[in-house]
């Protein structure tokens, strides 16, 4: 009896070291098809990124090609009609693998900037599990706080 | 039962015989300092489980100085210092002696260190529970920012400029790194694999992949990655604004790993290549430096030497949605 479960639980654990072998993808800090985005901006081109260590959050500002094409040649807010901005941001967890690393977790909010003929640029606020769209209550300073992101450096 | 004795006998002999046969000799007592600026308590534990190895101090039991062990001994205590030596503690500069005690800390978390075969026939160096907390709270003390705690927002006036005076418009008078490797400066047009807050080190950053990189994540062959893969680490300064969050600041680096696994055979099937500073600077002062960031990249060697978890970058999902549209 005792030699069986030895070997039980030995098979467990050989088992699931080989399933942490396969792959190592952060799954829950992805987009997911349940979440009412029209396209995944994780997949556009990353911009720069922000910490708020009171919140414990971590976001990345993300542009289609028009919005990076602007945000790599101008400093400025000033992007032009076509251009999409989002801002996507993630509750931080430890990283378990080293300790003095925060990596992202959860997405709680993802925020969409669009420029279009309008002065004003459109904004959408998704949240939720899985996200969807809802109301903000400071767009305004939200959208200055985007816009006024400008792109990580390097040489 | 003669016969038996007589092999004994023989072994014996040859036993003692061998122990006239020694490693060549290492100093082994020299006294070391207690590291300078850290607190007691720490120096105890480093120097009951890390000293015999990383440092100039060798305490070992009466078993480790007979042959066979001995030469294993030498061969982890000659290997040892040269990895980590404590002993030259006060030759590092502050944000270096930093970064050791991080680095040394997550060899423990890993189970790397004290060395299992060591740790096994000396009980004492094994770290319990409260050795590891007793450290893990110091190092808490010590990182650049305290792991998710507000930060004092900055003054307007107080918030640093990041000015790049002189962006690169030549990449190809970038010097290569040592062992070979070209810069690759279309990095900035790939996508984000994920992000890492260094409150450690007080340095943000990107992971991004290339193509091969992605589409291997939307397939979930990422262990191994597939050749032609590149992995880009991009790290920033830590900066804060007058919100009280914080942003990129001045561009520290940019690192790669470039998967073939035929080609970069002798060092683990990647290419390891570092570019430092405004004018990438590339780093490393011989061929081999290589040997630096496979060490710290062995914890991981069951996913292929990555630590980094990609985001589910799936394409197919949403290409599927945009043709229903
Ligand atoms: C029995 C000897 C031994 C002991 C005890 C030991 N180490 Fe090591 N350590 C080594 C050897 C040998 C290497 C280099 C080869 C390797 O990476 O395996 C090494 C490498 C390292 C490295 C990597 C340095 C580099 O750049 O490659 C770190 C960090 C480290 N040890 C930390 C520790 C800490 C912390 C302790 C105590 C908790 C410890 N070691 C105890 C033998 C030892
Ligand atoms: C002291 C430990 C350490 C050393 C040395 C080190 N790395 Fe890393 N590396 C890390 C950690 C931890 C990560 C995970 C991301 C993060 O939090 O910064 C990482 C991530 C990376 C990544 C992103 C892919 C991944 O594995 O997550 C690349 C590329 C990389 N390192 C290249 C290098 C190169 C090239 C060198 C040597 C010149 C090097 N590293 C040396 C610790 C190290």
């Amino acid at each position: 009896m005792k030699l069986l479960h030895t070997i039980i639980i030995i098979l467990i654990i050989l088992l699931s070291g080989c399933g942490r072998n396969k792959e190592n993808l952060n799954e829950k800090a992805s987009v997911s098809t349940l979440d009412k985005l029209s396209e995944n901006p994780l997949l556009l081109s990353p911009i720069t990124f922000s910490i708020n260590p009171s919140k414990a959050t971590m976001s990345t500002l993300y542009g289609n090609k028009i919005a990076f094409q602007h945000a790599k040649t101008k400093a400025d807010s000033s992007y032009p009609e076509g251009a999409v901005l989002y801002e996507v941001t993630w509750k931080q967890k430890a990283d378990s693998l080293w300790y003095g690393a925060n990596i992202p977790d959860q997405i709680i909010s993802i925020e969409k900037v669009q420029f279009t003929r309008n002065t004003v640029p459109k904004y959408e606020l998704y949240g939720g599990h899985p996200l969807k769209k809802v109301s903000s209550n400071n767009q305004n300073a939200r959208i200055a706080l985007i816009i006024s992101k400008r792109i990580a450096v390097t040489p | 039962m003669k016969k038996g004795l007589k092999i004994f006998a023989i072994l014996l002999a040859a036993f003692i015989a061998l122990q006239f046969w020694k490693p060549e000799e290492i100093e082994y007592s020299i006294p070391t300092k207690d590291l300078h600026n850290v607190p007691a308590e720490v120096n105890t534990i480093l120097r009951n489980s890390c000293f015999d190895c990383h440092s100039s101090t060798v305490n070992l039991a009466w078993f480790d100085k007979i042959t066979p062990a001995n030469f294993i001994v030498a061969s982890h205590i000659t290997d040892g210092r040269k990895a980590l030596n404590f002993s030259d503690w006060d030759k590092l500069e502050k944000p270096k002696q930093n970064a050791t005690l991080f680095y040394a800390f997550n060899k423990i978390l890993s189970g790397e260190m004290p060395i299992k075969s060591y740790a096994a026939l000396h009980p004492n160096a094994k770290l319990d529970d409260r050795s590891i907390s007793v450290l893990k709270n110091y190092l808490t003390t010590i990182a650049v920012r305290k792991p998710n705690q507000e930060v004092p927002p900055a003054a307007a006036k107080d918030v640093e400029k990041v000015i790049l005076n002189k962006k690169i418009t030549d990449y190809s008078k970038v010097k290569p790194t040592l062992n070979n490797i070209s810069y690759i400066p279309d990095f900035r047009n790939w996508k984000a694999v994920s992000t890492s807050d260094r409150f450690d080190n007080g340095s943000m950053r990107i992971i991004y992949g290339n193509e091969i990189a992605v589409k291997a994540i939307a397939e979930h062959q990422t262990n191994p990655w597939p050749d032609g893969t590149i992995l880009a680490k991009t790290a920033w300064k830590q900066k804060t604004e007058v919100d009280g969050t914080i942003s990129a600041g001045a561009f520290i680096q940019v690192e790669f790993m470039i998967k073939d696994a035929k080609k970069y055979e002798a060092t683990k099937g990647w290419g390891w290549a570092r570019w430092k500073g405004n004018d990438l600077k590339p780093y490393g002062d011989s061929a081999n430096f290589d040997q630096e960031c496979i060490s710290c990249h062995n914890p991981v060697k069951n996913n292929d030497y990555v630590f980094t978890a990609p985001l589910h970058l799936d394409i197919n999902k949403f290409n599927i949605y945009n043709k229903t549209k």
